[in-house]
């Protein structure tokens, strides 16, 4: 009879456990659909960013059949394209000029939108309320919705630093290989998206460090865990990096990218003050209120191993970045993973502070709030501004006019009867402009003190020597925004029977 | 006896010459404060190159700005950003809230400077925190609300004109109307380099009552 009771509770435990499964990972599904309804719309609307248009150009080179070869100097890792390259064919691209930028972007959203299912995997490391609260705020704040709807590493790399996070700690606690293999998998990922990787790996491993020494509980895993990550981590990159074992000159480069990002790190440029990141993260109507829960958090991430190593990573990684002279909009997206955790012990609190429906019911219309104002900084950032200078995500943006370049050239093209024009741009800095005259084929890129060939359309920067403006001298010229503060000038061959 | 009429022909003219001299004075206007950050674009193309300094332009002495706090209206009664009013207000600044946003395409802003005046210049400000050149800008002069009729054009850089595009700077556009005669100022654009939209900060209409 005790056997049976016995039984029969232990059943009903593990309907409960499997139905709170169940509706756990129910709700992070849900989620991760709707960040997904929320990442697709008028994806192809924006116009391609600089960086953008250089992953493009990467992608459609090796959907072209070229041989695909890291480079250190200011492109990142190949993870992008390697993970780019099945879908875009999945989509039906096969060369660079029959790319889109729908069909590119469609990669960060997919990555963004599955990223959410990770929390559901962090609840047993972080709690419930936490994962729940992150997952809604990498769904639907404006930061993560921007930057998964953009064509870059940022997302990507995110995913593949939370992964890392959540192998190592269930390779950390349960001791399993299969876990340490996916930290290593993880941690190979991120490198192979960004060099910058090893500023987490450091601030990670020191956050561990710390928070073992504070919070220690059970033991430090075998040599067979670490084995198992380092293997891992190391097939799996030199896999990424040498394009699957058809580079190997790559990893020699990789080395090579070690002094590039020294000095990138001064800033080139993008210097910052050292609270530019958190003006960015206040900002908008949400901002304010977000950052206020992730201070509260703080508070309640010092009681376990866990808590405390993941609030000491944030706080390193913030003054890691505050530090770094340079600093672009994206670069946030780093800490806006710990923040959001953080932010989300603090709702948990919250919560559990009181057992009142009254003052329960208050919270919740406070979330309610707060989701408003959050929506209303996302439709007002990735729809309403995407590109305009007065959106703190837009830097140095390509703007819409650039939009009107390549229909302008076709126009002229067709006016002056020349079905396949010449096109030659000069400028110390093309780009974005090679994505947008992908479509024409007869087109040359030189720098402002080169010898160009013949051709029917110039394309200048306001700059130009005096040679060239005497060359161009019978040509019109109009104006053209390429970003805030840069005009090219589309120079075109005289109208017939008109004055010069 | 023909030193007397030598001194005094030379007396005369001396004397138009000073008085024509001092009817011309060098027009002024209060410039709003550099807005561009980072390294200044260097313009170096022949057509129109980017001001560095405001141009040097005569106006007849008692010649003022006649559009200041006068009625504006618009192809668009209802901006997208600020209101119609911000076009007279005196306010140069380029910061949000001193601009008006009209929507995508060709627009146009009309002033009513209430009578006929004579009109020597007309200096507009459409957006100088970036580099932008906005395309179609045409200036027009008429006693005719509706611009129907009796039109003169002062400024055209569309295709069909013969001024040239130029870059938005915080020393605005400087406009030679010659003295035409009119009661409203139009003046049009069509988009600019970064966007479809228009923009005006300020304009001003200097000028004298018509005798």
């Amino acid at each position: 009879m005790q056997n049976e009771e016995t039984s029969a509770k232990r059943l009903n435990a593990e309907a409960v456990t499997t139905s709170s499964f169940f509706i756990r990972h129910s709700a992070f599904v849900l989620i991760a659909l709707l960040a997904l309804a929320v990442r697709l719309p008028q994806l192809g609307v924006r116009p391609m960013h600089t960086d953008e248009a250089i992953n493009a150009y990467l992608t459609g080179q090796s959907l072209g059949g070229e041989k695909y070869h890291y480079d250190p100097q200011d492109r990142h890792g190949p993870a992008l394209v390697e993970l780019t390259l099945p879908i875009v064919r999945l989509e039906g691209a096969t060369t660079f000029a029959s790319l889109t930028e729908a069909q590119l972007r469609l990669v960060p959203v997919l990555v963004g939108s599955a990223m959410i299912l990770l929390f559901g995997a962090g609840v047993e490391l972080f709690g419930f309320i936490p994962c729940l609260v992150a997952a809604l705020l990498f769904a639907f704040a404006p930061l993560p919705v921007y930057y998964s709807r953009y064509f870059i590493h940022e997302t990507l790399f995110v995913a593949a630093t939370f992964g890392l996070i959540l192998s190592g700690a269930r390779a950390w606690q349960r001791k399993t290989l299969l876990s340490a293999a996916l930290a290593g998998l993880c941690a190979a990922l991120m490198l192979a998206c960004k060099e910058t990787a090893g500023l987490h790996f450091f601030a990670l491993g020191l956050a561990v460090a710390i928070g073992w020494r504070l919070r220690a509980t059970g033991k430090i895993p075998p040599l067979t865990i670490w084995f198992a990550t380092t293997i891992s981590f190391l097939v799996a990159g030199i896999l990424l990096f040498t394009w699957f074992g058809r580079d190997w000159s790559a990893l020699a480069d990789l080395f090579r990218a070690v002094p590039h990002l020294a000095a990138r790190a001064g800033g080139e440029g993008h210097e910052k003050p050292f609270w530019y990141y958190l003006k960015l993260l206040a900002g908008g109507w949400s901002g304010g209120a977000i950052l206020a829960l992730t201070l509260l958090g703080i508070s309640r991430a010092t009681g376990s191993f866990v808590r405390i190593s993941l609030l000491t990573y944030a706080v390193l990684m913030g003054v890691i970045y505050c530090a770094i002279p340079y600093k672009t909009p994206w670069l946030a997206l780093n800490l806006w993973l710990p923040l959001t955790l953080l932010a989300g012990f603090a709702s948990e609190w919250i919560w559990f502070a009181t057992t009142k429906v009254s003052r329960r019911a208050a919270i919740l219309i406070f979330c309610g709030v707060l989701g408003l104002l959050l929506a209303h900084d996302t439709h007002k950032y990735v729809f309403q501004i995407p590109a305009d200078e007065r959106n703190p995500y837009a830097y140095a943006h390509t703007t819409e006019g650039l939009l009107d370049l390549p229909v302008r050239l076709e126009e002229l093209a067709r006016q002056n009867h020349i079905p396949n024009p010449r096109i030659a741009v000069i400028a110390a800095d093309a780009w974005p402009l090679p994505w947008y005259l992908r479509h024409f084929s007869q087109v040359g890129f030189w720098q402002p003190n080169q010898e160009t060939g013949d051709a029917d359309f110039f394309i200048t920067t306001t700059d130009i020597s005096d040679p060239l403006q005497e060359r161009l001298k019978n040509y019109r010229s109009e104006f053209f925004g390429a970003r805030p503060n840069v005009l090219l000038l589309l120079w075109s061959p005289p109208k017939p029977n008109s004055p010069p | 006896m023909k030193k007397i009429i030598c001194y005094s022909v030379s007396l005369i003219l001396l004397s138009t010459v000073a008085a024509l001299a001092q009817d011309k004075v060098p027009l002024k206007t209060d410039l709003p404060k550099a807005l561009f950050t980072g390294t200044p674009v260097p313009i170096t193309i022949p057509h129109e190159p980017a001001l560095e300094k405001w141009p040097e332009f005569s106006v007849p002495a008692g010649t003022v700005n006649l559009a200041k706090a006068k009625k504006v209206t618009s192809s668009e009664s209802d901006p997208v950003v600020g209101t119609l009013d911000l076009v007279t207000d005196g306010d140069k600044e380029g910061d949000e809230g001193s601009w008006v946003q009209l929507g995508r395409g060709k627009q146009w802003v009309q002033i009513d400077l209430e009578k006929d005046a004579n009109i020597y210049a007309v200096v507009v400000w459409h957006y100088h925190s970036q580099a932008r050149v906005y395309r179609d800008v045409v200036v027009q002069v008429s006693d005719d609300p509706t611009f129907a009729k009796d039109v003169t054009t002062i400024y055209d850089n569309s295709d069909s004109g013969k001024d040239h595009a130029y870059v938005e700077t915080r020393f605005g556009k400087l406009m030679d109307a010659k003295g035409v005669k009119g009661r409203y100022v139009r003046l049009y654009s069509n988009g600019n380099t970064t966007d479809k939209m228009n923009h005006y900060i300020e304009v001003e209409v200097f000028g004298k009552p018509a005798a």
